[in-house]
């Protein structure tokens, strides 16, 4: 009884031992030989070891890490090639996200740039094969996903900033006025030398000359009355509109 | 996002510029022409330089590259719109990777051909199911032995 219990564990150990050789051999090419290819992953994966070791980030005794697939991140798992549609969960919120650490939210980034890749690769490969892409609502999911953990690392620094500095903008600027009168908001750049040996910033203009000012006055007037004009026709439609429409239902 | 960013004025001395949530994306595609085994092909966009490739590949993927050349694709300006406007299709920059330590690649099936089969009480298999019994209908009577229809009472 139980020798017949450890051989079915010890059958099914080895199966689960091949399931993971398959895995892992399945990724190489498949023109190349076994034995090559065999040779080919202990090669690989030893190169791996080293250059993941060298850099000194890290250097700690224990780590975890992401499994490191090299250029096969490119594509989806295996499992799911060939499949019609292929399950994926909700975008994350910018809620969720509002609860992750700096160091989280950049980690996910860098998760989220993969899956991206991996999207756009299998798109191209349908639209070359003219086959329709399995679950193509998954881009625009991820698109969704880094846009808003974007704002959320955006909302920090600017509260960062906001604090250390005071400064409102990543960007300073202010409004400044060019030669036509028109005023503009004039983002500051840096520069290697100061502004008073700067040649090509003295020559900038940021004021409006006497002559200009007069123009400038009647560009006013007519902006403004152009304005008072779109105003008054709107009224004047939505009173015509009350007129032929008197239910008030029309109206909303 | 990093295209956003405008960078500090680079000067000797300090340190080197670094990409936060870069926005590149590459795409593998599967080469057009015979390439050699160790060559990877890749979509990138029009911005990203040779360096920014393999500085992309070796830190975000950790593959160990050799050398990167790149060109630009044209895209046809050929078609027409309904206004017989041209359209151009945009280009694009292609990258090949070469990759070192004796690694190849080459481009995998990912679309193999697998037997469909329609889940129980979907609208297609409801839809294969009309058809098949609508067949079944046209089928002139087996009884009559092919004698016509409009021939008989």
């Amino acid at each position: 009884m139980s020798a017949a219990v450890t051989s079915r564990l010890t059958a099914a150990v080895c199966r689960q031992f091949q399931r993971v050789v398959t895995v892992s051999s399945y990724a190489q090419p498949q023109s190349a030989t076994q034995a090559f290819s065999k040779l080919h992953l202990c090669q690989r994966s030893q190169t791996y070891d080293s250059w993941w070791f060298r850099s000194s980030v890290n250097n700690r005794a224990l780590h975890t890490s992401c499994v490191r697939r090299g250029l096969e991140e490119f594509f989806d798992l295996p499992e799911n090639w060939g499949e019609q549609t292929v399950k994926s969960g909700a975008p994350w919120t910018a809620k969720q996200l509002r609860v992750k650490s700096n160091e989280d939210l950049h980690k996910l980034w860098y998760v989220l740039l993969k899956e991206k890749n991996m999207l756009l690769t299998l798109e191209q490969e349908a639209k070359r094969q003219r086959l329709p892409m399995p679950s193509p609502e998954r881009l625009k999911k991820v698109e969704r996903s880094m846009k808003r953990l974007d704002t959320v690392v955006t909302e920090r620094e600017d509260a960062l900033r906001l604090l250390q500095t005071g400064q409102e903008r990543g960007r300073p600027g202010e409004w400044r006025r060019n030669v036509f009168g028109k005023t503009f908001w004039y983002r500051f750049k840096e520069h290697p030398i100061p502004w008073y040996l700067n040649s090509r910033y003295k020559r900038r203009r940021f004021f409006e000359p006497s002559h200009v000012a007069p123009y400038t006055r009647l560009s006013l007037e007519k902006y403004l009355r152009s304005k008072i004009r779109k105003e008054k026709r709107e009224k004047r439609s939505q009173e015509r509109l009350a007129t032929i429409f008197p239910k008030k239902t029309a109206l909303a | 996002m990093a295209k956003r960013i405008i960078y500090p004025l680079y000067q000797l001395g300090n340190p080197q510029l670094r990409i936060f949530r870069p926005t590149f994306n590459l795409t593998l595609v599967r080469p057009g022409k015979e390439q050699p085994p160790d060559t990877v092909q890749f979509r990138i966009p029009m911005e990203m330089t040779k360096f920014d490739v393999r500085n992309y590949l070796e830190k975000i993927y950790s593959v160990p590259v050799a050398a990167v050349r790149t060109r630009i694709q044209y895209c046809t300006n050929k078609k027409r719109n309904h206004l017989n406007q041209r359209v151009k299709r945009p280009d694009y920059k292609v990258a090949y990777v070469q990759l070192t330590q004796q690694q190849t690649f080459q481009f995998p099936d990912i679309f193999p051909e697998k037997d469909k089969k329609h889940e129980e009480g979907s609208v297609e298999e409801m839809q294969e199911k009309f058809m098949e019994d609508e067949r079944q209908r046209q089928k002139p009577d087996p009884r009559r032995g092919g004698v016509t229809e409009w021939f008989g009472l």
